[in-house]
């Protein structure tokens, strides 16, 4: 049930186009950045130390932060076989259903982020197993540092003061590469609010894909239509 | 009775319309809040760790990306031009050689549905015109695009890997021969298909013709010979290049320098349209692509080119949705790992007098049940580390197991009334899904054969990796 994605208003095709050039920057670099380190250990037999670290640190915000931008555009696979069964209306109530599951999943993983991110920032995590009833008092974890990426201090350097009791970070800090965690399941549970709504409201019929070449799929089809339409215009003519 | 729960629940999340990797994530949470002390916090951490923890899962995007530059319509209709010059000839040949550009596009592409939009979008068309009916021409691309999950480089093959740990190597190298005969089956059973019915077969456009059809498709099959050599060497020369995270990221840049600046179907130097499939379906494309001398600026802009972010994007969405779900099941492999409950099953088997064989049975069902209904990596995740451990304890090879996994879901997909291949082929042929059912059903029961064979020779799978790779060692 795919539809091609039409940003609303100057600030949705802002955050569009962010959110396509974040994607298309965090894995390009992750290409080039592995093709670099290979060709560097077998032409020149040296490399990078930090290389495999910052690349699975991409991957993760890749995929952390692209989470939300796959609700955003219908792009999650589930199984649609019995909801395209169902009448309009039903398929309405189900669909709301799964959106509130959805809903408390990013939820719980929300407060699981924050819980996991925030003694790295010398902050508190909340207390509560299952709902965050307030904020108890946590072991500062703020000077745990990555295994080997530098600290590029020119970027970072003001987290010193602020977290680390001036001490210098001798490797990237972890709370960097894990704030993706806070951000993208603040992000996920923005944008499945924004689906239900739009469910609620007929924009939308759906949370899933059933397989991942819909898009392609459509298009050949609307394509095949528009050659038929042609030859029948033709035979008409003649 | 706890885990009845959980794969009720799981099963009743995904029926309603939960996307796949919520359903997991979602009963995973609920299971370890309720019945054991894990934290919130923790939970989060493997989410991270899912992606930044697993250097084997690296290869997905990669070869995911290195396929995307591949897909263009641009490849896809090299290798059928080649494929028609080798086979064209036969009886029957259009439909051989679809099968056998299918074959060569799943070494590319790793994807089934991408293989029958690609193939088919061009192969059915020719098909039509060739005189064939448009059922038979929509049956063959059916069955033969399911062949994209088995033969290397496979994306479900990584994923299977990383979800029981076994080598991803071994994996690729296991497909090769199930690959092959799988494609060879289907393609005896069109000829022989063809001689009775007495289809129409092309002419023999001559050597020449084939090895300038070659010429033309040798840089996107040079793809695999990348991969394939860099995993495993030059035989008798040299041992493994990369491992197959590195083959992936070094054959994406290969296929990103082919796109742009030697097919040039896309990119700076592309002429106008080239690109979409809806131009595939139209016919060949007019114009000439500009060549590198006439505008060497493009050595920069290709890096920036709208096309580039498009192909990045378009990888990216495919990566971020088969991880989200790889991190969700990882989750849920936590869970069962923690109860026990695979062990449990296969002690209950083993104690009711079970087999292997009757275990493979039970597998073979679930799996042809639930390929209908989700896409294969999807099932594989939920399924593979609930029956692995029982396969172990059974004695079974978990290479063998991997192989059937792959060939059931393979089937799974064109097995009616559901099959979610039907579906891709009935959108790209305009055609009703039950006259898709009908053109696909001979062939289906070729691919049962097929898999009644893979289930219970395990020879099959099993010859080629450990002649290459020697034998493997099982821990349990």
């Amino acid at each position: 049930m795919s539809s091609k994605f039409e940003p609303k208003g100057a600030l949705g095709r802002a955050a569009h186009a962010f959110e396509e050039t974040a994607i298309a920057i965090l894995l390009g670099s992750m290409t080039m950045l592995s093709f670099v380190a290979v060709i560097m250990r077998y032409v020149f037999n040296s490399s990078f130390i930090w290389s495999l670290e910052v690349i699975l640190i991409l991957f993760a915000w890749l995929v952390i932060f692209g989470v939300s931008y796959g609700f955003k555009m219908t792009a999650h696979l589930g199984v649609d076989v019995i909801t395209n069964t169902l009448a309009p209306r039903t398929r309405k109530i189900t669909a709301l259903i799964a959106g509130g599951v959805c809903i408390v999943y990013a939820f719980l993983l929300l407060k699981g982020s924050w819980d996991f991110w925030a003694p790295y920032a010398a902050l508190d995590r909340t207390s509560g197993r299952w709902f965050p009833t307030g904020f108890e008092q946590t072991r500062d974890q703020a000077w745990f540092v990555t295994d080997q990426v530098p600290p590029m201090r020119w970027l970072f350097g003001w987290l010193e003061p602020l977290i680390n009791q001036n001490e210098e970070y001798e490797k990237l800090p972890r709370v960097v590469p894990y704030l993706i965690l806070p951000l993208g399941s603040a992000l996920i549970l923005f944008r499945i609010i924004q689906a239900v709504i739009a469910i609620a409201r007929d924009e939308r019929t759906g949370l899933i894909v059933s397989h991942e070449a819909e898009d392609a799929v459509e298009e050949v089809a609307a394509a095949n239509r528009a050659a038929e339409a042609t030859v029948q215009a033709q035979a008409q003519r003649s | 009775m706890e885990v009845v729960l959980l794969f009720s629940m799981i099963i009743g999340l995904l029926l309603i319309g939960v996307p796949i990797a919520v359903s997991l994530g979602f009963s995973s949470i609920m299971f370890l809040l309720v019945f054991s002390d894990t934290s919130l916090g923790s939970i989060a951490q493997s989410f991270y760790q899912a992606m930044a923890g697993h250097y084997t899962l690296l290869a997905i995007p990669f070869f995911i990306l290195a396929s995307s530059f591949m897909s263009t319509g641009g490849v896809a209709r090299r290798i059928i031009r080649f494929s028609i010059a080798c086979v064209g000839h036969l009886r029957g040949g259009l439909a051989i050689a679809g099968v056998f550009a299918c074959m060569m596009f799943a070494a590319l592409s790793g994807s089934s549905p991408a293989t029958v939009v690609a193939i088919g979008t061009i192969v059915i068309a020719a098909m039509k015109q060739a005189g064939y009916t448009k059922e038979f021409a929509a049956g063959v691309i059916c069955n033969a695009g399911t062949l994209g999950i088995l033969i290397p480089p496979s994306i479900v093959m990584v994923v299977y890997a990383s979800a029981t740990d076994v080598s991803v190597g071994r994996m690729f190298l296991a497909g090769v021969i199930p690959g092959l005969l799988a494609g060879l089956s289907l393609m005896v059973a069109i000829y022989v298909f063809a001689r009775l019915r007495n289809m129409p077969k092309g002419e023999f456009a001559g050597w020449g013709e084939i090895g300038a059809a070659f010429r033309d498709a040798f840089w996107g099959l040079m793809l695999i010979v990348i991969i394939m050599v860099g995993i495993y060497g030059v035989p008798g020369l040299t041992g493994a290049i990369f491992t197959p995270t590195e083959a992936a990221a070094v054959a994406s840049v290969y296929a990103f320098v082919v796109a742009m600046f030697v097919y040039r179907d896309i990119g700076p130097l592309a002429p106008k349209g080239a690109n979409s499939l809806s131009a595939a379906v139209a016919g060949p494309v007019e114009g000439t692509p500009k060549s590198l001398f006439q505008a060497p600026w493009a050595l920069l802009t290709a890096f920036v080119h709208p096309d580039t972010k498009h192909t990045l994007v378009e990888a990216g969405k495919l990566t971020i949705t088969l991880m989200f779900i790889i991190a969700n099941a990882l989750i849920l492999k936590h869970v069962l790992t923690d109860e026990q409950i695979p062990q449990h099953i296969a002690q209950a088997m083993l104690g009711a007098g079970l087999g292997p064989i009757t275990f493979l049975i039970v597998v073979n069902v679930i799996l042809l049940i639930g390929g209908q209904f989700m896409e294969p990596s999807g099932l594989l995740v939920i399924v593979a580390p609930l029956v692995f451990p029982i396969a172990i304890e059974l004695g079974i090879d978990p290479i063998h197991l991997g192989i059937i996994m792959v060939v059931n879901m393979e089937i799974g997909m064109i097995t009616p009334p559901v099959g979610l291949n039907l579906f891709v082929t009935s959108g790209v042929a305009g055609m009703p899904m039950m006259d898709v059912v009908k053109a696909a059903a001979p062939f289906l029961a070729v691919l049962f054969c097929f898999l009644i064979l893979v289930t219970y020779v395990p020879a099959i799978s099993l010859w080629l990796p450990t002649l290459v790779m020697g034998p493997e060692i099982i821990i349990r």
